[in-house]
């Protein structure tokens, strides 16, 4: 009996199998939508991310693992992606801003950033996570406010990580 | 004890989102003469996107010719691609950037957010 015992203990002990988990641990960058953004449409000519207006300003955070390694370049958009049928002009504005930081490290983050066009460029000096609040409010009409055609309008933020 | 400190790292800075990685990738002799290559990896964890378009650049972002497996690569939600690219020992002075950019889906809602990650390559 006590023979079958070990045997089967032996067998055990035979198929148990060592499952190895590896992880390499480098540094990088990530980008994430945290909250994806929503046009409301405060009147019939605009559409805007604005709360106050009915919108959800989109929120992009970079988490990156190494300090002076990165650079963040976001740029709203100015155009749609999709929309109905577009007969007149659309103008764009827009902003790029700092909306929350894990490190105090990170507190001059929008003051030293640079700007050009629609893109605005974030030296990631820190690590750790960061969040940036792009608005983005598209009006109709160059100026006449005309009314935009009823439909569903969808636009792009672009979220650069660029090593240094 | 180094894996060990390498999961508790990994566990500390949960990847999310679009990920590339090395960040400064290395290029060397591949097995044809004067062609040069590099390494890298591709993460999504994009429920959004599954489609990552590749590119090489140089400093003034002008695109630079290469070869992969991949020109617009499939990589599913949560999943891993490596993969390799190949340029040539001509354009090595040049090359600065391998770049991955998100492929939005048509069907997405909201405002969208195009994700674009550049390693920067090591010469």
């Amino acid at each position: 009996m006590k023979k079958i015992l070990l045997a089967c203990l032996i067998a055990g002990t035979a198929n148990a199998a060592e499952i190895p988990i590896e992880g390499t641990v480098q540094s990088q960058c990530l980008i994430n939508t945290d909250k994806p953004g929503v046009y409301g449409s405060p009147n019939a000519y605009t559409l805007s991310t604005t709360p106050a207006d009915g919108g959800v300003v989109p929120i992009v955070r970079y988490d990156v693992t190494l300090a002076d390694a990165y650079t963040a370049r976001i740029t709203y958009p100015t155009d749609f992606s999709s929309s109905p049928s577009l007969s007149d002009s659309v103008t764009w504005t827009g902003s790029v801003t700092v909306d929350e930081v894990s490190s105090v490290d990170m507190a001059d983050y929008q003051t030293d950033s640079t700007t050009y066009d629609q893109t605005r460029e974030y030296v990631l000096s820190a690590t750790g996570a960061t969040w940036f609040a792009v608005s983005s409010t598209a009006t109709y009409g160059g100026g006449s406010n005309k009314a935009f055609p009823g439909g569903t309008y969808r636009a792009v933020v672009v979220a650069e990580c660029i090593a240094n | 004890m180094h894996r060990k400190l390498a999961l508790l790292l990994l566990l500390a800075f949960p990847a999310y989102g679009h990920q590339m990685v090395p960040s400064h990738p290395v290029l060397k002799q591949s097995h044809v003469s004067g062609i040069l290559k590099t390494e890298l990896e591709l993460f999504n964890k994009r429920k959004d996107v599954e489609y990552y378009e590749l590119g090489v650049f140089d400093a003034d972002w002008n695109p630079i010719p290469f070869v992969s497996a991949y020109k617009v690569a499939h990589v599913r939600y949560l999943g891993h691609l490596k993969f390799d690219v190949y340029i040539r020992q001509d354009d090595k002075d040049r090359a600065e950037y391998v770049c991955s950019k998100s492929k939005l889906r048509g069907d997405s809602t909201g405002t969208l957010l195009a994700s674009r990650i550049c390693s920067k390559l090591q010469q």
